[in-house]
């Protein structure tokens, strides 16, 4: 087997994993302008709660996902009620924004350790039960190419969205100028809570991918998040089809290094690109 | 009487840390979560240099947080170039480094074993294997750090750091370069919690890489935003009632697994709450 | 020979010369007036000579020497500072630490050992009297109201002991009480020699206070002399009034 092409399918798989990752928070940064670090505990909480649908209560496939992209939608929306939109209006700075949500971020983990305990724990049923496709002499199971298939819906729904209907014109004047947004009659609070359920669903999409494809813990919160912070950073914050090649990006840098090294480093990798693009080319790769 | 003794003890190093990061967060406005980094860099060199040579403890201290300086020092000189939420990346990136560091330099560190049987500090012929004598060295090297940190903040040093966190643009303007007071006081921040770190590695007597996580950083990060950034005072209330509050739970009764996720929840929880009615925390002189 | 002067100083946003090969020159002893219609480049010009904007283009010459180096702090140490249209105070600090921050050690391990001493407090006592501060500087400078902020911010230049002092509308808003006050340092410092540049849009003010004046639009200089002269301009009635 050709070692060249089982690292560009993993990184394949990955990125996409990311893409989901970074699609749902460019949506939550593009309109509520913060870096929600709840984001990516929200995402973990999803794929729990397919955990718990499927695997102890036993309730079909498709049914415990849809129920738990539901349940990570719910959550961000209500978290946005509760805690930000109260610190939104009273007109708190960034700072504490970005604390308040370190704490939301801090709650959901120890609440899925509690519950789920925080050993590693895997969404799919043993890895004989799953088909395997041989590409190029590379293997890609099954349910990797279902993520990678539902990914590609996800980025290209999300992006016709956003382009032809009235939601995406509201999102982008929101983006664009939140003030100027509300003269022209758009409920801008009403907005961002629909933006929070979308992109936080968007999120446990990706939390659920991850369940399936390496597992869930309830740490795998804060490096799900990062992985999605780095790859908007890369491909410039706040534009969603910049953060999809940040994320295919990120997983191939991250896969090589893997490769190269060993497993472990990832994260590592990770924020070696992240302080790099800092640097360098805060801006992302794309030019304005 | 030894468990009183104990907690004594744990209130000292944390707020040990918290003075610390308060210099680094409360005094400069740099939120950094990497500090449970440093604290580990600290004791793991201490722990090395009194296992592996046999060196005299101050010296290994002293090593120990020459080294966590050096490291700092390096690093700044890099993130310092970030500002505000990009900061922020950059000392969780150090912080998730570090830990790797930790973990996976398995010849040097043993990795997941941890390093046992590390050798408690005599002074004078004068064995502090009793916890009772320990906490004397634990309480005085409060004291001196509680010092440092108000010599600090009288200093013109403080006052410019002071106007730093609130318009760093502005002090350049009255001629203060200004990377050069984050880069010190990052140093200095590091160091302090470096003894912390040798100190908790020869009270404990033994030091894994689960100490030095980056929701360890988080757990002092919220002591301090408790007590009230800018406080000394304040810098040692908050450890004081988290760390009580934590033995609480294990007093309770709770296992100790479910009583470290307790003490999560309670900190994330804390952090929510504090942004949302009280940002200034307890004592705070600085509103962010 | 002028403190400070440009030439052929160029900022620009996006292709568009907000400052556009501006030649200007500020003596010692002289007050000079920046006048102009609003985005005319008089602010950006500030930020520029400054350093808080890289430049695009062109030099600047203080006491004769180019400037090469033009971070904000570098650019304090060729005796050049500054106020701001909007006060820029240290919010959460007191209204006497305003002042002493900029009176102390620049150096990293100087200021780190040194401790504001009595003559530092007693030169923040003169200029904090002088502006009518005295009473508040125990309080957070976020307590003031509009123009105590604007005074102290003043007050804070004004104890920078530069050379070049750039007032970016310090008369804006305020009651002519104040407006005395400040014109009397602004006068103070002018007779200690130093350069004091104006942005102003108060033209009697103008006529008062200064002994020259630049006119700017779109970003060039479209007339100068003294503000008597200046003002009779056609072209600067009509950069004012439009075509």
């Amino acid at each position: 087997m050709d070692i060249a092409i089982q690292i560009a399918l993993n990184a394949l798989i990955a990125g996409a994993i990311y893409s989901l990752v970074v699609l749902g928070f460019n949506l939550l940064y593009s309109t509520s302008r913060f870096f929600d670090l709840g984001y990516g505990a929200i995402a973990i909480a999803g794929g729990y709660a397919v955990l718990y649908f499927y695997k102890l209560l036993g309730l079909e496939l498709w049914s415990s996902i849809i129920l738990g992209i539901f349940i990570a939608g719910i959550l961000g929306f209500c978290i946005e009620k509760i805690i930000y939109r109260p610190l939104r209006t009273r007109k708190a700075s960034s700072a504490v924004l970005l604390i308040a949500s370190l704490g939301v971020l801090t709650v959901i983990q120890a609440v899925l350790a509690i519950l789920f305990t925080s050993q590693f724990q895997t969404l799919g049923r043993g890895a004989g039960e799953s088909r395997t496709f041989e590409i190029f002499g590379g293997a890609i199971t099954q349910t990797q190419s279902i993520i990678l298939i539902t990914a590609l819906v996800v980025m290209t729904a999300l992006g016709l969205v956003l382009k032809y209907t009235l939601f995406g014109k509201a999102v982008k004047a929101i983006a664009d100028d939140e003030e100027v947004a509300s003269i022209v009659g758009i409920n801008s609070e009403r907005m961002i809570g629909i933006v929070f359920f979308i992109g936080s669903a968007i999120g446990g999409m990706a939390g659920i991918a991850t369940g399936f494809d390496t597992g869930l813990q309830p740490t795998i919160g804060l490096s799900l998040l990062l992985k999605g912070v780095i790859a908007a950073i890369v491909g410039g914050i706040g534009n969603v089809y910049g953060g999809v090649l940040g994320a295919f990006l990120l997983a191939i840098i991250e896969n090589l290094g893997a490769w190269q090294f060993s497993g472990e480093w990832k994260d590592a990798i990770a924020f070696i690109v992240l302080v790099v693009f800092l640097l360098f080319r805060p801006q992302g790769i794309l030019p304005k | 009487m030894e468990y009183l003794i104990h907690i004594a003890v744990l209130v000292c190093l944390y707020g040990i840390l918290g003075l610390s990061l308060n210099l680094v967060v409360g005094e400069t406005g740099l939120i950094s979560v990497a500090h449970a980094g440093f604290y580990g860099i600290g004791a793991y060199v201490t722990a090395l240099l009194l296992v592996g040579l046999g060196m005299n403890f101050f010296l290994a201290m002293a090593l120990g947080i020459i080294a966590s300086g050096l490291v700092a020092l390096l690093i700044s000189g890099v993130i310092s170039r970030l500002r505000g939420v990009y900061f922020l990346f950059g000392t969780i990136g150090l912080n998730i480094i570090a830990w790797s560091i930790f973990l996976n330099w398995q010849s040097v560190t043993r990795g997941p074993l941890g390093i046992p049987s590390i050798p408690r500090p005599g002074i004078w012929g004068l064995d502090l294997y009793q916890n009772l004598q320990f906490l004397f060295l634990a309480a005085a090297s409060l004291a001196i750090v509680y010092f440092i940190s108000v010599f600090i903040k009288k200093s013109s040093f403080g006052r410019v750091l002071n106007s730093i966190r609130e318009d760093e643009e502005a002090t350049q303007i009255f001629g203060y370069a200004t990377s050069y007071y984050k880069l010190a006081i990052f140093t200095i921040g590091a160091m302090l919690a470096a003894l912390a770190g040798a100190l908790f590695a020869t009270y404990i007597t033994y030091i894994d890489p689960s100490s030095f996580t980056i929701n360890e950083s988080i757990f002092i990060f919220s002591t301090i935003v408790l007590g009230g950034l800018g406080s000394s005072r304040g810098a040692v209330l908050g450890p004081l009632l988290l760390v009580f509050l934590f033995e609480g739970f294990r007093f309770a009764g709770f296992p100790s697994e479910i009583a470290a996720q307790m003490r999560m929840l309670a900190y994330g929880f804390a952090l929510v709450l504090l942004m949302l009615y009280r940002p200034k925390g307890i004592w705070g002189t600085f509103r962010i | 020979m002028p403190i400070l002067s440009t030439q052929k100083l160029v900022k620009s946003f996006g292709g568009v010369h907000a400052v556009d090969h501006v030649d200007l020159a500020f003596h010692g002893g002289k007050i000079t007036a920046l006048v102009g219609p609003n985005g005319s480049g008089k602010t950006t010009f500030i930020n520029t000579v400054t350093g808080i904007l890289p430049m695009d283009g062109g030099e600047i010459h203080v006491g004769g020497v180019v400037m090469r180096r033009m971070n904000p702090a570098d650019v304090a140490a060729y005796g050049i500072t500054r106020t701001f249209q909007n006060a820029r105070l240290i919010q959460q600090i007191s209204v006497l630490d305003n002042i002493l921050v900029v009176l102390t050690e620049r150096n990293v391990w100087g200021a780190l050992f040194e401790r504001h001493t009595a003559l530092h407090l007693e030169k923040a006592g003169n200029i904090l009297k002088k502006v009518g501060l005295w009473e508040k500087r125990n309080e957070n400078a976020e307590n003031l109201s509009y123009g105590q902020r604007k005074l102290l911010e003043i007050a804070r230049a004004v104890s920078m002991r530069a050379n070049i002092y750039l007032f970016d509308e310090p008369f804006a808003g305020l009651f002519p009480e104040t407006i005395e006050v400040i014109s009397d340092i602004l006068r103070t410092l002018r007779d200690k020699a130093a350069s004091v540049v104006l942005v102003e849009h108060n033209m009697n003010l103008v006529r008062e206070l200064a002994d020259y004046c630049y006119v700017l639009d779109g970003g060039k200089v479209i007339a100068e002399g003294t503000p008597d002269y200046v003002l009779k301009q056609p072209q600067v009635i009509e950069a004012y009034l439009g075509k």
